[in-house]
């Protein structure tokens, strides 16, 4: 290298890195430092209510959280809520891959764009229009699915009973994004797999449990990936279907309740860990595992 | 295309006018338009609901259409601070919305491609690192560092008070480039041909110059799905304004979701559904128009990760 190409060197690798400095320094205060300031504050005993900040009992946040009645119970709720909402992920999931299917199945050719169109617009309309909008429709004393059928199920007061409301409104509106991803999965598969099913004599189904379905699971794996994040991340359904209903409380609810709510940094600031590393968790097992899962050639 | 294969696809199309596959055809086109009505009833009954009274809203007695198509609620919408309904003017929470994303979405979306461009194209040292630890950003959820911040932004004043600067909670982050969006463009430049670039180097271009001259034009596509897509997030965020925003600088979803908190004893059905169709409104036209975009984004997200 001569002398001058040595100062240009220098000179790229400053610039380079004076480019990302913005989004290094946006990293680390509001990442890398708040999660650093988490962890402090789950150690302490922090109400910003009653001004206190003290070390003196640095467990106490988490002793309350897993065993003091009056938040563990709420906090356990939470993080069970939490969970079994996630069963709305594998329903939006196949009716999703259901209608991607249909849409590229040959019998459907003309207004396959139509539907498509259609069927993603749940996914641009806001969580809060759409709870507010569904939380009409499940209403007990006069939604539309109650009178409809002449019930009186009371969808927010039993836990299970809003579960499922909120289950089927998610299924609702995450229908249109999984079908545009599964569409595009199943464009990316080479045609000639079933040009030679077709010669095999295979049955459309066969072909599809066959060659479509086992070549998505790139696809698939993104889904559950993203979504088991989103829906760990869950707010709007607790906060606005839910009004705070006790069958409806997610974990990132019970950090607003607690931490914003209540002024209680502390207790809150320990439920942020918990939930930082759950889904840390996640993160870690789709890098590790994304290759021994999914079919990549 | 093989000479089998052309036999098949003649026979796929002589096939295609029998008894059976015409009544698969309406069964499909039967199961998609079942569902289209599943996915269109929302949106149908919360516009019905919005020309309705609140006495016919929540009456126990069904009815789809309204008695007479009333546009009180769309009236009362626009006199919500005069009728002491909510704290902010439908009006004002939308223009509240829009100076988050005309300011966060320019300054935000220049700095994840200028970033993007150093780690795609420059030889940036510990570039492997750099990347992985930005990266490692995207695994943390919001709600976990939002104590913190909340704090200091409190502490420094941006939270509580009564002007402007309740609204820098919400933008001041985003100047710092959006780490996801600065991946997509990072994978978008890979694909971008070195010879623009050195050519530029050897007329003397500074690198800035590059960027903006030959790099910018090129990923122009990128950006533009890139930022639709932010500007629906904006849009339709509520977890944090409803967090840090209060009275004027509410933004629309936080008001949506305060007209029906504020009248929680008594609902005023109507009027959430007015307030809900529109704020829906300008992002189903927005997804309409450039529904392409949309659907090529997503795509492309999905695959590349």
């Amino acid at each position: 290298m001569t002398k001058s190409n040595r100062k240009l060197y220098t000179k790229e690798k400053r610039t380079a890195f004076a480019f990302i400095t913005l989004p290094l320094i946006g990293f680390s205060v509001f990442t890398l430092f708040s999660l650093v300031a988490v962890l402090v504050f789950s150690f302490a005993d922090y109400n910003t209510y009653r001004e206190t900040f003290d070390f003196s009992k640095p467990f106490q946040n988490f002793v309350n959280l897993f065993t003091n009645d009056t938040y563990s119970n709420a906090f356990f709720r939470s993080i069970g809520n939490t969970v079994l909402l996630l069963i709305g992920i594998p329903i939006g999931m196949v009716a999703g891959l259901f209608v991607a299917a249909l849409l590229q199945s040959k019998a459907v050719k003309k207004g396959s764009k139509v539907f498509q169109v259609l069927y993603y617009l749940p996914a641009v309309t806001s969580a809060v229009a759409v709870n507010l909008v569904f939380r009409y429709i499940f209403n007990p004393s006069y939604g539309l699915i109650n009178r409809l059928f002449d019930a009186d199920i009371p969808w927010f007061s039993n836990e299970w009973l809003i579960k499922i409301a909120i289950i089927l409104k998610n299924t609702w509106s995450s229908m249109g994004g999984t079908m545009i991803l599964y569409i595009a999965g199943m464009l990316a598969i080479p045609q000639s797999y079933y040009e030679s099913a077709d010669v095999d004599g295979a049955s459309p189904l066969r072909k599809f449990f066959s060659i479509t379905f086992p070549l998505l699971t790139p696809t698939t794996f993104y889904i559950i990936i993203t979504s088991v994040i989103g829906g760990l991340q869950s707010y709007a359904d607790a906060q606005i279907f839910g009004a705070g209903a006790a069958g409806s409380q997610t974990i990132v609810w019970f950090i607003w309740n607690y931490g914003i709510n209540q002024g209680k940094q502390g207790l809150a600031s320990a439920a942020s860990l918990v939930l930082a590393v759950f889904i840390m968790i996640v993160t870690v097992i789709q890098f590790r595992y994304s290759n021994k899962w999914v079919y990549e050639d | 295309m093989s000479e089998l294969t052309k036999k098949l696809t003649v026979n796929h199309v002589k096939r295609k006018y029998s008894a059976k596959d015409i009544i698969i055809k309406v069964v499909l086109y039967a199961v998609l338009v079942i569902i289209a009505f599943f996915t269109l009833f929302p949106y149908v009954w919360m516009l019905l609901t919005s020309f309705k009274t609140n006495a016919e809203a929540t009456s126990v007695e069904l009815k789809l259409f309204p008695e007479v198509f009333k546009f009180d609620s769309y009236v009362k919408l626009t006199q919500l601070k005069e009728l002491q309904i909510s704290d902010a003017s439908f009006l004002r929470a939308m223009l509240n919305t829009l100076i988050i994303e005309v300011t966060v979405i320019p300054i935000g979306t220049f700095v994840a491609a200028l970033a993007a461009f150093s780690f795609a194209k420059m030889r940036l040292p510990h570039k492997r690192f750099f990347l992985l630890f930005l990266m490692s950003g995207m695994m943390v959820p919001y709600a976990a560092v939002l104590l913190p911040q909340y704090r200091a932004f409190s502490a420094i004043g941006w939270v509580g008070n009564e002007g402007f600067s309740q609204m820098l909670p919400l933008i001041i982050p985003g100047f710092f480039g959006n780490v996801g969006m600065m991946f997509f463009f990072i994978q978008y430049m890979k694909s971008t041909p070195n010879a623009l670039i050195e050519a530029g180097r050897i007329d003397g271009a500074s690198w800035m110059k590059i960027f903006i001259r030959i790099i910018i034009p090129v990923i122009v596509p990128a950006i533009a799905a890139q930022v639709i897509f932010w500007f629906l997030g904006i849009w339709n965020d509520f977890f944090a304004p409803s967090i840090y925003l209060s009275r004027d600088w509410l933004t629309l979803q936080a008001l949506i979701s305060q007209l029906n908190d504020s009248l929680a004893r008594r609902a005023d059905i109507p009027l959430v559904m007015a307030g809900s169709t529109l704020g829906s409104i300008p992002m189903i036209v927005i997804y309409v128009f450039f529904q392409r975009y949309f659907i090529q984004s997503l795509a492309l997200t999905g695959i590349k990760e």
